[in-house]
């Protein structure tokens, strides 16, 4: 029965790109379903690459990741996309098709149900119409629905972004970044719309955010990611000023040490590496 | 290049959509109507037709033709013959582009509406309506002299030189040079003609000459480019070279002529081959110094 | 784009390559010289200069009989003709083709990283068809059409129909190479989403990859039109129909005034392509 509550399951993912770019390095992670938690951590920290092999477009180079207790690394072909349907992902670049109209956009998150040849049809002649509308409706840019894409500002594409996970209807939502583009107070709009989302229909909900605040405001689990491993897992309520501090500062410290390891010079300038 | 900065232009027009479906106004629909009535058209009025095109009879002939090819015949004469009117053809194409070179950058300075008569550069010159004339002249008459060398086929152009000088190479070198000359000259006018200006303009702010800006302020910034089209044509050039010899102009076409009509299908595959060598060589070159060049 | 000289930046580390560069340059030079038969002076020699003067003499004033145009206005619409299906045949050969020898859907890419993963054989089969998708391409597009042309002549007889092929074939060639170009050039962002919510294939191409790439791809193919329609006026040179034909028959028999009047038609058949394919890209 416990088992059947576990969304995800990391044990000691690595993923290292090429050779030596190192993106991950051993993470472990246990998600509830129906749990809602926010990463936090300074950008190049392993984030993206995190949300990349939760929703199965990366595998991890070493390590095992289970999703609903089904290994990813047996997946393939159908079985994958059907998996794969079953995780929205709020991307940071919004990753719509700026030539496609809205709605085709939005209504792209039905591609995982839809057979091919009607995927082709509602190019031509959008095949639910209602439904588009509806998602459009929820994140309150309902007029822009026959607007091409690219005409729309990156909020509102964000927005569309949103609508089409909320039309795709997915057991688990991730969202990168979803917020770094939009105003602040729009941005806890959109957080606590998303957290809604979760809530009402029982969403596992994953999201990366710039903002501590945000994060620690709205979320009773927060994750710590530096150098692409966890440094804290916590509630918000447990989380010092020190362990943010640690979190963000540990970053600039460490820059230029790597960069002096290259560079044999003054050991004055750095002195914390001897 | 011109057709992607073309692109761009398109790009930022806002296409309207209303309705679902929304993009077809009034003159998209005849554009298109135009365009399924030529294709209607081309289909009907020639004596081809698609069904013949792909029919049993037409498809077996290219099949027994093809088979009349193989195997290539690698027989010593052959072969040396082949690998002389590769070099020939190398020859040609190399002497045309140089001259297309010289042709185009005697001409364009005048036919770059930057240099010769507005913008940046005259922008304190005097208005009267004879001086700018005066200048506008010479880059009308470059203007036309590019055009009406580049509207000319190079086949056209090797018909005619071979009427003036007679067969061989030479009419060859001058029918890809002129040709040539007339497309580079287009290519490198519109390179001239969006460089970027504030270089020229700090250099014209010191009081520099208009000759001195050319070689401080705009070849610097022209010429890389300058280089990597005039190796692109040389790409094109290399293709062409290969098959002016069919009306009497030298290189590996004129071999092929004689091997097609004394039926010597096994000695054409042979040609093939080596013109497939030697484009896919040339490619490579370019390429190669196109990347050295930027 | 508009990058300063770079010669300090190359010549620092490898001095050689210029050196060797100018050597080579040079060789070449004064071989292709030699090999080319190159006599300026022919032109201004008494024959040459007598030549040029029939010629330019010859030209003018064209012939502008009702006569000869009457019987010009047929090979220039078969011109036109063999352009738009010769140029229809090299979009259905180079648009699959273009598929396949795209790197980024066929081998690479984040669309095939979790399928490919481990399995050796579906890895290198897609390699292969990657790979003679490629040679194809570029043999089609190595041979030049008029060889293309006089071969199809010899297979299928005199006509605007060995046109078609050999403009089909060659510009088939060329156009598949830049479709997959253009596919390459697409951004790869959307695909990753689009996939990530378990689209298939199919899908992806069609709601991210063909969208995004329908502009350069609709360009590309006009341009090549344009192009396709002077290649097709002069394929007649070699017997494939259309008014490179008349071109050579008034070249041959020194009616030069008849050959001004075909480059003007020529011209303005050219234009007139060049016009209606710049008003079908404004349109995208």
């Amino acid at each position: 029965m416990n088992d059947l509550q576990q969304q995800y399951r990391l044990e000691e993912v690595r993923k290292v790109f090429g050779r030596h770019q190192i993106a991950l390095d051993g993470i472990d992670l246990n998600v509830q379903r129906g749990e809602k938690l926010a990463l936090i951590g300074p950008s190049g920290a392993g984030k993206t690459t995190l949300f990349r092999l939760l929703n199965c477009t990366l595998r991890p180079t070493t390590g095992k990741l289970w999703l609903d207790d089904c290994d990813v690394e047996s997946l393939h072909g159908k079985r994958l996309r059907a998996m794969r349907r079953q995780i929205g992902t709020i991307y940071q670049q919004h990753n719509l098709v700026q030539r496609l109209k809205v709605v085709h956009n939005v209504l792209a998150g039905q591609l995982g149900r839809w057979s091919t040849p009607r995927s082709l049809m509602s190019l031509a002649k959008p095949a639910d119409l209602g439904l588009a509308h509806k998602a459009l409706e929820q994140v309150g840019i309902a007029d822009k629905i026959f607007e091409r894409t690219d005409e729309l500002s990156g909020g509102q594409q964000q927005r569309v972004a949103i609508a089409r996970v909320l039309v795709q209807d997915p057991e688990v939502i991730l969202a990168d970044e979803p917020v770094s583009s939009v105003d602040p107070t729009l941005a806890s709009t959109i957080v606590r719309l998303l957290i809604d989302i979760s809530e009402s229909t029982r969403k596992t909900l994953i999201v990366s955010l710039h903002s501590v605040d945000l994060a620690l405001a709205y979320f009773p689990r927060v994750i710590g990611i530096s150098h692409g491993s966890i440094t804290f897992d916590l509630s918000p309520d447990k989380i010092s000023e020190a362990m943010l501090e640690g979190l963000y500062a540990g970053n600039d410290r460490e820059q230029p040490a790597t960069e002096a390891v290259n560079e044999p010079a003054s050991p004055i300038a750095y002195p914390s590496i001897s | 290049m011109n057709s992607r900065t073309a692109l761009k232009t398109c790009e930022t027009i806002p296409l309207r959509g209303g309705g679902r479906g929304g993009k077809f106004g009034a003159k998209n629909v005849l554009v298109l109507a135009a365009t399924v009535a030529l294709f209607v058209w081309s289909y009907r009025g020639a004596e081809i037709e698609l069904t013949q095109l792909f029919s049993r009879d037409s498809v077996q002939q290219i099949v027994i033709y093809i088979k009349k090819l193989i195997p290539p015949d690698f027989s010593a004469p052959v072969l040396h013959g082949a690998l002389k009117g590769t070099i020939e053809t190398f020859a040609i194409s190399f002497m045309g582009t140089l001259m297309a070179v010289g042709i185009a950058l005697s001409v364009v300075f005048f036919a770059s509406r930057n240099l010769i008569y507005s913008g940046l550069l005259y922008e304190m010159e005097p208005k009267q309506g004879w001086k700018r004339t005066a200048r506008m002249l010479p880059y009308l008459a470059a203007k036309s002299l590019l055009n009406v060398l580049r509207t000319i086929p190079e086949m056209v152009w090797a018909l005619i030189f071979v009427f003036m000088v007679g067969l061989g190479s030479f009419p060859g070198v001058l029918a890809l040079g002129v040709h040539t000359g007339g497309v580079l000259g287009k290519l490198f006018g519109e390179v001239l003609e969006d460089v970027d200006t504030q270089p020229i303009e700090s250099l014209q702010a010191t009081g520099a000459t208009r000759m001195q800006i050319l070689f401080y302020g705009i070849l610097p910034q022209v010429l890389p480019q300058f280089v990597a089209y005039t190796l692109y044509r040389w790409e094109v050039n290399i293709r062409v070279a290969a098959v002016l010899g069919l009306v009497g102009a030298g290189g590996l076409g004129q071999r092929i002529h004689i091997a097609i009509s004394l039926f010597l299908e096994n000695q054409l595959l042979t040609l093939i081959i080596a013109i497939y060598i030697l484009v896919t060589i040339v490619d490579y070159l370019s390429a190669y110094l196109r990347r050295k060049v930027i | 784009m508009n990058q300063p000289v770079p010669s300090l930046i190359h010549r620092s580390p490898k001095t050689l390559f210029p050196y060797l560069f100018t050597a080579l340059f040079l060789l070449a030079f004064i071989d292709s010289w030699r090999r080319a038969g190159i006599e300026p002076m022919v032109l201004f020699a008494a024959k040459g200069r007598g030549n040029v003067w029939k010629f330019l003499s010859g030209m003018f004033p064209p012939d502008l009989s009702w006569n000869f145009l009457s019987l010009m206005f047929r090979p220039t619409l078969e011109t036109i003709q063999i352009s738009f299906l010769g140029t229809l045949i090299a979009v259905i050969i180079g648009f699959p083709l273009g598929l396949l020898g795209t790197h980024t859907l066929m081998v690479r890419g984040i669309l095939n990283e979790a399928e490919l993963q481990g399995v050796p054989v579906r890895r290198s089969l897609r390699y292969a068809i990657y790979f003679l998708a490629r040679g194809v391409l570029s043999l089609f597009r190595s041979i030049p059409e008029f060889v293309w042309a006089f071969m199809f002549v010899r297979a299928v007889g005199l006509g605007p129909f060995p046109g078609v092929l050999a403009i089909g074939v060659a510009y088939g060639g060329m156009l598949g190479k830049v479709y997959s170009e253009i596919f390459e050039g697409v951004n790869d962002r959307p695909l990753e989403a689009l996939q990530s919510l378990g689209a298939n294939k199919l899908q992806i191409f069609f709601y991210g990859w063909f969208p995004q790439a329908l502009p350069n791809f609709v360009s590309y193919t006009l341009y090549r039109w344009e192009c396709a329609v002077r290649a097709s006026a002069i394929l007649g040179l070699v017997g494939a129909g259309g008014l490179g034909q008349q071109i050579e028959i008034s070249m041959r028999m020194f009616n030069f005034n008849e050959v001004l009047t075909l480059l003007m038609i020529l011209f303005l058949m050219v234009a007139g392509v060049d016009y209606l394919s710049a008003r079908v890209r404004a349109m995208l």
